[in-house]
């Protein structure tokens, strides 16, 4: 009956915002991430970013990331590192804590994220002899 | 030596049409006009003088036969065999080029005889030839390629898949600027034909080819591999690093000079060009200055914007109102002198001087004809006699010297009782003997040619005037001498009185031609010229340094002054001190100061010490374009205006020259009326109409005139001090401006004609 009239979705709307924690942090998160979405928390990576699950919601959308607090609206798909984006496109099933056949090695270099657009972005340059030699003042002693 | 005395029995007999041709100009006479034979070329009938030969006769009605080791300009060597036609009636094919025709000849270029003649030759020649164009530095403009696609057979018969056969030849090495590509070579000898013609070195040859003379397929060095003719932009252009203006293509590639190669002008280089002009433009790379400098507090040169610069430039400017001046060195063009000149006025001030020195006395720079290459340089090669006075054209005008190479080549005051002497000497084994027409009054030079050294005795002049040297009984009888005195003896103190005497002595010639100019100038640098013009527009102007070092100036401009003819020393000791030594260099070009002294360094190993001297000298350094990169106006040594244009933009922040002034004298408050090219050109056709009509030299007359004016000098000659030149040996040629001071290649010059000069070869 509940379900008929549609009654069920006003109070999974109460559970999300109380899973996000008030009104108030449920406004910043809609603002900050376009969705509402209640799921269930399957693990935390080394940044701090957040992974959710909810198997209720159709494929492709069941799983997602909420990026990191520090990153505020400068986030972006680069901030996955790499052993969660394997369980975020559904390359696998298993979160990287509860899989124990990823390989690790000491000369696996830490994440990056992509840099473009920032101060740290790499710039091409040209290694050929630049075609016009200056004059340089010659300096004083 | 016996191919010339066989050009000169070929000239005495009237054989070649080339030869013909100069006799007849030189004899001048009335030559009895000879009858013109009617010959058939691909049944098309030409008329041609008797003496033509068959591939001129074919080019009168445009149809070129191909050709390898045929030049105009060369004499005819007929060793290629490309150029066989068939004649009809005659059993063997015949070489165009060297065959004069014969009445009623019927030639076929296109018949089946002559293209099998030449597919046959091609293929001869294709037989020792790499298949590699690919990597060729020809490739792209080559001749063989060319004429092997239109002329060559349809298949090869080459079947030596094992590379047996083909010619190896160990590689030679002629010095820094030419490569040899010994496996290319096709023999047919031009190389070795201008050397000894044009040129006058013996230095290639054919005998002992092979392993032991130098002999290959020729390419410039430095422009090797750099890149293809297809890819690169061509500009016509004129070269500024000598006074002859001689013309030039200027090829670029990404906006940089790749390359830079002659262009025809009869007028003045024919198609040759002087190793200078031709390998240092890579100095146009070096040492540039791409952004405006002004000293700060510490004495350091900063760069700086162009607004900073101006600014400062021009405050400095203001406050020194008319006590400001400008000294432009060898390679300012018209535009920016004129700009500077005007600026100057403006100022109240009349100091635009050059770096060398001119003579005001008697008629100054009033009468052209007293600054001028009167003459041209094309009719150098018609003189009976030269008389070069304190000169090295060799080395101040290489392209001066072949014309007059050219003439003692072919001129002499009797041609064919001429070559039967000398063709007489050489059957009675006498040691070949030509005879000197050229004589020199200065110090003992090497032309490539030989002639008489009367000494280095300014003296001499008055002698030869006066009759009582022996010289001047053959200037007397010469009847088209020509007096070509260096720019250098102006620098001398006594130099208004040394020129006076040649004015004299000029006048004392039993020339008749009123169109022949006796008295010539022949300056170093382009600069020079048109400045003469800006000094007849203003009136007062002294040329030379004198002046700023009289002068009590507070602001100095140099536009590309960079041969040191300036101290601070020089200046008011209250001028530096007032304005914290406020010299400006407005550096047309490059580094120029300092990179004059690195040349002083190198000379006396003295490092260090002049390079602080040069840097202290400039307090403002606004960076200007290269003659690569500028439309401007040039004038050259005869009064021929010629115009740059630009083939690559100027580096970095660096501006036109005159733009820069403009802008200056905006912020001065003293604002020059033109804004754009068309419009300073409109101010120079004001100064002097003829510097903007370009290509075109125009008369200089008044010598009488400016004879008279020369009485008037007062000062006497001084005997004691010899006449001199400054470039004496060839390694003083390669670096004599910023460019070529700056150029890598001009350096490898000077070492390999250095190191060869201890070779004990
Ligand atoms: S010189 Fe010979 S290899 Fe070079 S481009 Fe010409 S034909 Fe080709
Ligand atoms: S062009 Fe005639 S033989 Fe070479």
């Amino acid at each position: 009956m509940a379900q008929y009239f549609g009654l069920d979705k006003i109070a999974q709307f109460f559970k999300t915002v109380k899973q996000y924690g008030g009104l108030k942090a449920s406004l910043y998160k809609l603002y900050r991430m376009d969705s509402l979405r209640p799921g269930t928390l399957v693990g935390t990576d080394k940044y701090g970013n957040k992974y959710y699950e909810n198997p209720s919601m159709f494929y492709g959308r069941n799983r997602w990331i909420e990026y990191a607090p520090q990153y505020g609206l400068e986030y972006d798909g680069s901030q996955v590192p790499a052993e969660w984006f394997g369980w975020l496109h559904y390359k696998t099933d298993l979160t990287p804590d509860k899989d124990p056949s990823r390989p690790k090695y000491k000369w696996m270099a830490d994440h990056t994220e992509n840099l473009s657009g920032t101060s740290g972005q790499f710039m091409p340059y040209s290694t050929t002899r630049p075609k016009i030699e200056p004059w340089i003042p010659p300096k004083r002693c | 030596m016996l191919r010339i005395t066989l050009g000169k029995i070929i000239k005495g007999a009237k054989v070649s049409p080339k030869y013909v041709y100069i006799t007849t100009r030189a004899l001048s006479g009335p030559a009895k006009p000879p009858e013109n034979v009617e010959v058939f070329i691909d049944d098309k009938p030409v008329h041609v003088p008797p003496g033509t030969t068959v591939l001129q006769a074919a080019a009168l009605v445009g149809v070129e036969i191909p050709r390898f080791c045929y030049h105009e300009r060369l004499a005819v060597a007929g060793n290629c065999r490309m150029c066989l036609v068939e004649v009809e009636k005659s059993p063997k094919p015949v070489a165009a080029c060297a065959m004069p025709v014969m009445k009623g000849w019927r030639i076929k270029t296109d018949s089946e005889l002559t293209r099998k003649a030449r597919e046959g030759v091609m293929e001869f020649l294709l037989v020792n030839h790499p298949l590699d164009c690919p990597i060729c530095d020809q490739g792209g403009e080559c001749d063989l390629q060319d004429q092997s696609m239109a002329f060559g057979s349809d298949r090869s018969r080459f079947t030596d898949i094992d590379f047996s056969g083909k010619r190896a030849v160990e590689d030679k090495d002629i010095g820094p600027l030419v490569k040899t590509i010994m496996t290319r070579c096709i023999h047919c000898t031009r190389c070795i034909r201008f050397a000894s013609e044009v040129a006058g070195v013996d230095d290639l040859g054919t005998t002992g080819r092979g392993n032991d003379m130098q002999w290959g397929a020729l390419t410039s060095k430095p422009y090797s591999f750099t890149a293809r003719p297809w890819e690169i932009r061509k500009i016509d252009s004129i070269d500024v690093l000598d006074a002859v203006g001689s013309n030039i293509i200027v090829s670029t590639r990404t906006g940089e000079v790749m390359r830079i190669v002659p262009r025809v002008n009869e007028e003045i280089n024919e198609e040759w060009l002087a190793d200078k002009s031709r390998f240092a433009y890579d100095g146009l790379k070096r040492q540039r200055l791409v952004t405006p400098m002004i000293r700060d507090n510490n004495g350091e040169l900063k760069p700086v914007d162009w607004e900073a610069a101006i600014l400062t430039v021009a405050k400095v400017i203001k406050c020194a109102g008319p006590s400001i001046g400008v000294i432009a060195g060898g390679m300012a063009d018209a535009e920016v002198l004129v700009a500077a000149k005007d600026l100057l006025n403006r100022l109240g001030s009349e100091a635009l001087c050059t770096e060398h020195t001119f003579p005001l006395d008697g008629s100054g720079t009033d009468l052209r004809s007293s600054y001028l290459l009167n003459n041209k340089i094309v009719n150098a090669e018609e003189a009976d006699l030269v008389l070069l006075i304190g000169t090295n054209p060799r080395l101040e005008a290489p392209l001066l010297n072949t014309r007059l190479r050219k003439g003692w080549v072919h001129n002499d005051l009797d041609p064919p009782k001429l070559a039967f002497r000398e063709q007489w000497e050489a059957l009675a084994g006498k040691e070949y003997k030509p005879r000197p027409v050229v004589a020199s009054i200065g110090p003992e030079v090497d032309l490539r040619y030989p002639y008489e050294n009367l000494g280095s005795n300014p003296d001499l002049i008055k002698q030869i005037i006066t009759g009582s040297h022996t010289f001047s009984r053959k200037f007397k009888a010469a009847k088209r001498p020509l007096i070509i005195i260096g720019s250098e003896i102006f620098e001398r103190p006594d130099g208004a009185a040394i020129f006076a005497a040649v004015q004299t002595l000029a006048t004392k010639s039993s020339c008749t031609d009123e169109n022949w100019k006796v008295l010539n100038v022949l300056h170093k640098v382009a600069s020079q010229v048109s400045l003469y013009y800006r000094l007849i527009m203003g009136g007062l102007d002294t040329p030379g340094v004198d002046k700023i070092r009289e002068g009590n100036l507070k602001v100095l401009l140099l536009i590309g002054a960079d041969e040191c003819s300036i101290n601070k020393s020089d200046l008011p000791k209250d001028c530096f001190i007032i304005y914290q030594g406020k010299l400006f260099i407005f550096n047309a070009e490059f580094g120029k100061v300092p990179f004059s002294i690195f040349h002083k360094t190198i000379k006396h190993s003295f490092l260090g010490h002049h390079g602080d001297y040069g840097a202290s000298i400039a307090d403002a350094i606004l960076p200007g374009a290269a003659y690569t990169e500028k439309q401007a106006t040039y004038v050259n040594t005869e009064g021929r205006a010629q115009e740059t244009l630009v083939a690559v933009s100027p580096p970095g922040r660096a501006r036109e020259d005159w733009k820069i002034i403009r802008a200056i004298s905006e912020v001065v408050g003293a604002k020059l009326p033109y804004d754009n090219l068309n419009e300073i050109r409109d101010r120079l056709d004001q100064v002097a109409p003829h510097l903007t009509k370009y290509g075109y030299a125009e008369d200089a007359n008044y010598f009488k005139q400016a004879e008279q004016l020369a009485q008037s000098i007062q000062g006497n000659i001084d005997n004691c001090t010899p006449l001199d030149v400054k470039i004496k040996v060839l390694e003083d040629y390669f670096m004599t401006d910023a460019i070529s001071r700056a150029s890598p290649t001009m350096a490898k010059c000077v070492q390999a004609v250095l190191k060869q000069k201890q070779s004990k070869y």
